[in-house]
């Protein structure tokens, strides 16, 4: 026959102080659920809000400027080589281009076709950043066509808004690339006329683009100018979200678009929420797991002479730790597994009755919170265990 | 008899110079057992006389392990126990040295069925439970369910004495066992003891006030 722990639990006192083992047991419960039902929350925001930007082969591109205020309003806000290489070392950074403008003066207008006259201004952006970037976009010093990608937005304006009000044509996306219009560019003495020639629209770059090469070509000729700081940068990011990058622009005073972001200042928010809610639960279990141990300390002193009887005859301490430790796992499983299924609950009713599109979220929890619970699970074991063998060492 | 799988051991139990910290030099040099040489070798029958003071009771906790107050060496099988840890003695315990206390020892609030359980489970000697039958040899069987504390002292110390040959052993340590038996139970106690003894091949150290004439002691020594 063997030894079991009946037969050892008339010796122990362990009907004594059933408040506070039930406390324990439910404080256990509670903090593993708020635990497990945090991280389920935070990792349902993380994944919700992901997604929320239309992104061009998975990234993000965002313009980012100095945030210009009452202030440093006569200061300069160009970007400086070293604020550019930090901003480049950034972990949630995949690449960085500056935007160079023009600084010469540049006027374009429609000739006899499209009579119109204007002031112009112009970008140019490494070509990796362009989302249409189709192959004329090129230029080379003596050729007399510019070509040029307009944001569609520009393009938008001016079919709308512009053309309307002048009585000049409107074109349609294919059109748009027929038409030539001409830059007279001037400055350090020089001036010259060139064609430029709409080749591309772009969703993503808010500007007109002229081929890199021109640009840098003219800032020296017209402006006198070989290199300078840009004042306007497009980064390439994973997730225009993350936290960290709105850390750190905050923490730079850089200015962003704040629609781009805006899905990020609510995840940072929520998972505040949830991070707290989750360092409740951990405290809530710490706390438990205290009061189990005083009950457990309680119970052993209280059986400490029976104990001490049963060592003398030839019980072995490890066995008799193993044996009465061993009498919490069945608890210790059902209360973690409780608050698993619990966790599955909430999971499932967040997903039914308060999301609009179920379909977004896996119905089932996340396995970093399954394998949590285990954690949680063998960690209070482990420790349950130690601490009898501990006390019960001590006699 | 015994179950096969408890392997003998031949056990020896050696004392070196022992001698108990607290005690008057003059009690320890006249001794015959203190800051002596002292070898108990199996299957031995050992009487120890010894008068009240003289570190009786202490000697039976240094042998068993319970205490450690003493200079000089206790060796089991030439193995100093003063290096055992708990587990250790407990396999000793289990499988090769019994013992009935002087002060019994027995758990208070449970039966005596219970308090006799808790032993023979923990490594049983016989294929099937001698408790009815022992208790029936030593007029307590109508105890059996009785909780300990109401039974007298002398009951208790049969259920002491039960309780120490429900276990294999080699080596029976007994500590003033029939101070409040009767003549004719003191009798049917060591008629069962010796009974138990001869099945285990099993020395015994029995350590009274006085001699006890009918222990058939191979050696008497006065401490």
């Amino acid at each position: 026959m063997k030894l079991h722990f009946q037969h050892i639990a008339p010796f122990l006192s362990t009907g004594q102080n059933k408040a506070s083992r039930w406390m324990s047991y439910i404080g256990l419960g509670i903090g593993v659920l708020l635990l497990l039902a945090a991280m389920q929350m935070y990792i349902n925001i993380n994944s919700l809000l992901q997604n929320k930007n239309p992104k061009k082969n998975g990234f993000d591109f965002i313009a980012i400027t100095k945030t210009i205020t009452n202030e440093n309003m006569a200061a300069d806000h160009s970007f400086t080589a070293e604020e550019l290489n930090d901003f480049k070392k950034q972990p949630f950074i995949d690449d960085l281009s500056p935007l160079i403008g023009n600084k010469f003066v540049m006027q374009a207008n429609g000739g006899s076709s499209l009579p119109f006259s204007t002031d112009f201004f112009a970008e140019s952006i490494d070509d990796s950043f362009i989302d249409t970037l189709p192959p004329s976009f090129t230029w080379k010093p003596g050729d007399p066509v510019i070509p040029m990608i307009v944001s569609s937005d520009y393009f938008e304006i001016y079919n709308t808004l512009f053309a309307p009000s002048r009585d000049l044509p409107q074109f349609s996306e294919k059109t748009i690339s027929s038409v030539f219009i001409q830059l007279d560019c001037s400055g350090n003495g020089n001036e010259d006329a060139f064609k430029g020639n709409v080749v591309a629209l772009s969703d993503r770059i808010n500007t007109v683009l002229l081929p890199k090469r021109f640009l840098e070509w003219a800032n020296k000729k017209y402006a006198g100018i070989d290199n300078f700081n840009p004042s306007r940068i497009y980064i390439k990011t994973k997730d225009a979200n993350n936290p960290a990058l709105l850390n750190y622009l905050q923490e730079k005073n850089y200015h962003i678009n704040r629609d781009k972001t805006k899905f990020g200042r609510v995840k940072q928010i929520l998972q505040a929420i949830v991070s707290g809610l989750a360092a409740f639960g951990v405290l809530v279990i710490l706390l438990a797991m205290l009061l189990f141990s005083f009950y457990l300390q309680l119970m052993i002193e209280r059986s400490k002479q029976n104990l001490q009887l049963l060592l003398t005859l030839g019980y072995s301490p490890n066995w008799l730790s193993k044996i009465v430790s061993k009498r919490w796992v069945p608890i210790y499983v059902s209360i973690v597994g409780v608050a698993t299924l619990l966790t599955e609950l909430l999971h499932f009713c967040f997903q039914h009755y308060i999301m609009k599109d179920p379909e977004a979220l896996s119905p089932l929890i996340d396995w970093t919170v399954l394998a949590t619970g285990l954690i949680l699970l063998t960690l209070s074991i482990f420790i349950n265990q130690r601490l009898v063998k501990k006390l019960l060492h001590r006699l | 008899m015994g179950p096969a799988f408890i392997v003998p051991i031949n056990m020896q139990i050696k004392l070196q110079q022992v001698f108990p910290n607290f005690l008057e030099e003059n009690k320890i040099s006249q001794s015959g057992i203190w800051k002596k040489e002292i070898v108990f070798n199996p299957q031995e029958q050992v009487e120890i006389i010894a008068p009240s003071g003289s570190g009786k009771t202490s000697l039976v906790h240094f042998l068993y392990g319970l205490r450690n107050d003493y200079s000089g060496q206790i060796l089991y099988d030439e193995k100093a126990i003063n290096q055992f840890n708990a587990e250790d003695f407990s396999t000793y315990r289990q499988t090769y040295l019994s013992v009935v206390f002087q002060d019994l020892r027995l758990f208070g609030d449970q039966t005596v069925r219970q308090n006799l359980e808790i032993k023979r489970l923990l490594q049983p000697y016989h294929h099937h439970s001698p408790i009815e039958m022992m208790a029936a040899r030593l007029g307590i069987q109508n105890k059996l369910d009785k909780p300990c504390k109401t039974c007298s002292y002398g009951e208790q110390q049969r259920i002491a004495i039960i309780r120490s040959l429900l276990q294999p052993f080699e080596f029976l340590l007994l500590d003033e066992p029939f101070s409040h038996l009767d003549e004719n139970n003191r009798k049917k106690a060591m008629q069962l003891i010796e009974e138990e003894a001869a099945m285990r091949k099993a020395a015994i150290l029995l350590a009274d006030l006085k001699p006890i004439e009918y222990f058939n002691a191979d050696k008497k020594i006065f401490l």
